[in-house]
């Protein structure tokens, strides 16, 4: 039997870019309405799932090293066969022992990441999970998908606590099984397409199969404690499917906001969806400055409410009910970052997606990802790791090239996590860069919070607003794509205000927290001579 | 006293450019030639009995393997001990402390020191992508040549207020000087506000606070002062010189407004020469950027720290000036082909000492010139040269 387990806290991860439906629709002859969200050329499905992750842990307050596992679920895998697992799990600060797993293959890996981590922690094989969905689809230029798919990552902490305090619960499930063919994408395929007739889709596949999955969760529901579902967080293939499952099954479509601003964001749909409902759920004054502190409610909430996740993708529908007695950390300010974005052209949207590409022959990295430097310098590089010094507290960076101190000589150096926010000490913006460099291009040398110094990238979107002393806080992204394999590390953001304006020209690279993630626990094992 | 255990007897270049129809060897034969032509009672080719080679950017500009037997056997001197060194962008001028040191070892008692670049072999968009994408992964990526030095220009004006006129009368200053050297890659005068309204490269520096990618070979001639005589009667002597090396990336320094290596480098040059700052006729410094020169004449004691803007803009290192900065059109306008950079402002300091410089002739009064280059990843490696026409 299924036991109730505790949801903790939730985190979002909004791509940088959105372009208008019409924009799209009028290079191929046809018209539109609406937005999709775009991933920027440094973000893809990992580095959203790595926003949603952390944020989700910050509101938990929980240290990555507790985690029993990593759960994501994400229909494009940044490699395809690879360690994308790794990647995250060690960008996160997981301990390397520590399990989970990776869900693909269509745009249900996201519920399936979810049930599983239930699973695990209701089997006793974990006690706290972290689920991530992260979607950044690739449609086909040209095809019907193009004005649909949009990108975006939800995060869950879930945990075994029965403890009566936490905010929410995962209390039922349902799921089925249709063996039919929508989206497509073929192993040698680089985009999705559409495979099947619209209607077809919706009359005989999508509606018959979530309504049952969502009518088997609401028979389901009361006897594990929730009188009924009264809010849906569904995928959402063509922005109309959503509301015509909920006119089927009653109710509200809390994920109709999620797909109006962002498109359809495949695996995170339903979680997204979950993450719109538990904030506007928590309803109250909204002058609360954390985005992970909650307003404090000024309605007492008799009755739990029901928010039902129902997923779809190939050929497989999964919901599960999430009771919610309180306000759940980290989804204060969902709607407002929702709501930003920096709006681009159908060619940079091409661009930055990587299906438009100059014909010019990249210089390639000094050292391939494949090589035995990234090997000693994946761990340092995905963890922001420096070698601070016994004698004279200098912190040098990377620990790998550093067998001495470089303050003052000294060879007594400890592995430590560096800081994640810091001020600008002075910096750079590159206005001219060849191929595959993209200008303008800021490098910042950032003196961190806790007194290192580190050189890293900045974000474009700033380099008007950059000056010294400038507060930035330091988020993963991907660095470059190298002879084909992706390379992540951090880069420098400012820190802007929050603001509630609409979409323009404001950027969302203040998405998510400010705080520091914890990467507490110290790895052991061998790190080269430099750890003592 | 000044060490003076080397003296140089001939020194010559060729023109400074996009030499496309003159490939590494020819170039380096042109030095060469010049460089013998110039020895005034005449100089037997075969009278080298070594050589010190440099050439910094081998493998990245399409010179693949160039290794010490290059050279030698396009000039001829096939079979002669020869030596390639590579120092960063002060490759040339290592090479020529390497060379003085070989000489007053005793081991040679002639030594040639020639540099030679070729840079224009590969697109400059290449030139400037490889160096962008190579060292770390994250850490140095996308840290081209500018990128080096534009971080300092953004703090020497936020501690000091130095101004981007300022930074701009360094480019005009140099182009002045270029027209006046029949070397120089660049020969034309601009002005403050051609340079502010350059393309921007690297902010804040511009199209015209950068030097150019140049192709270009330099070539000097060593022997021991006993032995000057047979080749002239006006030798100018190696006096001192220094080497410091500093960490290679800009996340470990500990201060942006200053070049350590360039301290260093000078503190040691001057106590070898037993001279200062104030006894030099000239200098001969590494102008890359506008913001290096004001680094420099900082750095290596001509002005107090954080005054290098203002006196520039004053006139005080210009020809006439109370220190002379880079007569020879420095980096700005006669060029940077990295390897033959050193050399050729060492040819520059031996021309002017002898006061054979033409119509960029500067005041000979103390009889010693400096010459300075600071480069490599992070600006780690710095060396300055002094030379003297006192025995």
């Amino acid at each position: 039997m299924t036991t109730g387990i505790a949801l903790l806290s939730a985190g979002f991860g909004v791509p940088s870019l959105r372009v208008g439906v019409e924009e799209i629709a009028a290079a191929w002859g046809g018209g539109g309405r609406g937005q999709v969200a775009v991933c920027d050329a440094d973000e893809d499905s990992l580095t959203l799932a790595w926003q949603a992750a952390s944020d989700a842990l910050v509101a938990a307050g929980i240290d990555a090293g507790a985690l029993s596992g990593l759960w994501w679920g994400t229909a494009r895998p940044p490699m395809a066969e690879g360690p994308s697992h790794a990647f995250l799990a060690t960008a996160l600060g997981l301990e390397p022992e520590t399990g989970g797993a990776l869900f693909s293959g269509s745009p249900h890996a996201g519920m399936e990441a979810l049930v599983a981590a239930w699973d695990a922690i209701a089997a006793g094989h974990a006690s706290v999970a972290l689920v991530v969905a992260s979607d950044a689809l690739l449609p086909g230029i040209g095809t019907a998908t193009e004005t649909e798919c949009g990108a975006g990552a939800a995060a869950l902490v879930l945990s075994a606590s029965t403890a009566a305090a936490a905010p929410a619960r995962l209390v039922a499930r349902a799921t089925v099984s249709m063996p039919v063919i929508d989206r497509y994408r073929g192993d040698r395929q680089e985009a999705t397409a559409e495979v099947y007739d619209g209607r077809l889709f919706r009359e005989e596949v999508f509606l018959p199969l979530l309504t049952q999955v969502g009518e088997n969760l609401k028979e389901a529901a009361p006897a594990a404690g929730v009188a009924s579902v009264a809010r849906w967080a569904a995928s959402d293939p063509d922005g109309k499917l959503g509301s015509g499952l909920v006119r089927r099954l009653g109710g509200e479509l809390s994920s109709a906001t999620v797909r109006s601003a962002l498109g359809d964001t495949g695996c995170a749909a339903p979680l997204l969806g979950l993450v719109a409902a538990l904030e506007s759920a928590s309803s109250g004054d909204p002058g609360s400055a954390s985005t992970n502190d909650p307003p404090a409610s000024d309605e007492s909430d008799s009755s739990p409410l029901g928010v039902g996740l129902i997923g779809y993708g190939g050929g497989r529908a999964s919901a599960v009910a999430v009771e919610v007695t309180g306000p759940v950390p980290g989804t204060y300010g969902f709607g407002e970052k929702l709501a930003l974005g920096r709006r681009v052209g159908y060619v940079e949207s091409l661009n930055v997606r990587g299906q438009l590409q100059p014909m010019t022959d990249p210089i390639p990295m000094g050292v391939p990802p494949g090589s035995a430097a990234f090997v000693r310098g994946n761990v340092e590089m995905l963890r922001l790791e420096g070698a601070k010094c016994s004698a004279c507290g200098t912190v040098s960076v990377p620990p790998s090239i550093h067998p001495t101190c470089t303050g003052c000589g000294g060879t007594e150096l400890k592995v430590v996590a560096l800081a994640r926010s810091g001020r600008v000490q002075t910096f750079v913006v590159n206005q001219t860069m060849p191929a595959p460099f993209q200008a303008p291009l800021p490098l910042v040398v950032i003196d961190l919070d806790d007194g290192a110094r580190l050189m890293l990238q900045g974000s474009p979107a700033d380099s008007e607003q950059l000056s010294i002393d400038t507060p930035v806080e330091l988020k993963l992204r991907r660095y470059a794509v190298e002879r084909g394999v992706p390379v992540y590390g951090y880069k420098a953001f400012a820190t802007s205000s929050r603001s509630t304006s609409g979409p323009g020209d404001l950027s969302a690279s203040d998405q998510g927290s400010g705080a520091t993630v914890n990467g507490s626990a110290r790895r052991s094992g061998k790190l080269g001579a430099t750890a003592k | 006293m000044s060490w003076n255990r080397v003296a140089v007897v001939g020194a010559g270049l060729i023109k400074f450019g996009e030499l496309f129809e003159q490939s590494y060897e020819q170039m380096a034969s042109g030095a060469f030639e010049a460089a013998v032509a110039s020895v005034d009672k005449g100089f037997e080719p075969s009278a080298v009995e070594a050589a010190i080679v440099a050439t910094q950017r081998g493998t990245l500009w399409g010179q693949e393997g160039i290794g010490g037997n290059t050279v030698p056997t396009a000039l001829g001197l096939a079979g002669i001990p020869c030596t390639r060194v590579e120092n960063a962008c002060p490759s040339g001028s290592d090479a020529f402390r390497i060379g003085a040191m070989a000489v007053a070892s005793g081991v040679h008692d002639v030594v040639l020191v020639i540099g030679v670049e070729k840079m224009r072999d590969k697109s400059s968009q290449e030139g400037l992508l490889a160096r962008a994408a190579a060292g770390h992964p994250l850490y140095n990526r996308g840290e081209t040549a500018p990128v080096l030095f534009a971080p300092y220009a953004t703090r020497h004006m936020h501690e000091f207020g130095t101004t981007p006129e300022m930074l701009a009368s360094v480019a005009v200053k140099n182009h002045h000087n270029g027209c006046l050297d029949p070397y120089a890659h660049f020969q034309n005068e601009i002005t403050i506000e051609q340079v502010l309204a350059s393309p921007p490269v690297c902010r804040p520096l511009r199209l015209l606070d950068c030097c150019p990618q140049t192709d270009g070979a330099a070539a000097m001639i060593l022997t021991t002062p006993d032995r000057a005589a047979l080749y002239t009667d006006k030798p100018v002597f190696v006096a001192g010189f220094g080497v410091a090396t500093d960490h290679p990336y800009l996340h470990e320094k500990t201060s942006f407004v200053g070049l350590p290596a360039t301290v260093a480098a000078a503190g040691r040059a001057f106590d070898m020469a037993g001279l200062g700052p104030a006894d030099m006729d000239m200098a001969e410094v590494h102008d890359c950027f506008t913001i290096t020169e004001i680094l420099d004449v900082e750095d290596l004691g001509f002005f107090d720290k954080g005054k290098g803007g203002p006196a520039t803009l004053e006139g005080e290192t210009a020809l006439d000036g109370r220190i002379p900065v880079n007569p020879s059109g420095g980096l700005l306008a006669k060029g940077h082909p990295i390897g033959a950079t050193g050399v050729a402002q060492l040819t520059e300091c031996y021309w002017q000492l002898r006061e054979e410089a033409g119509d960029r002739q500067v005041a000979i009064r103390s009889g010693n010139a400096l010459q300075h280059n600071v480069g490599g990843r992070g600006s780690g490696v710095s060396v300055v040269n002094i030379l003297t026409r006192n025995p």
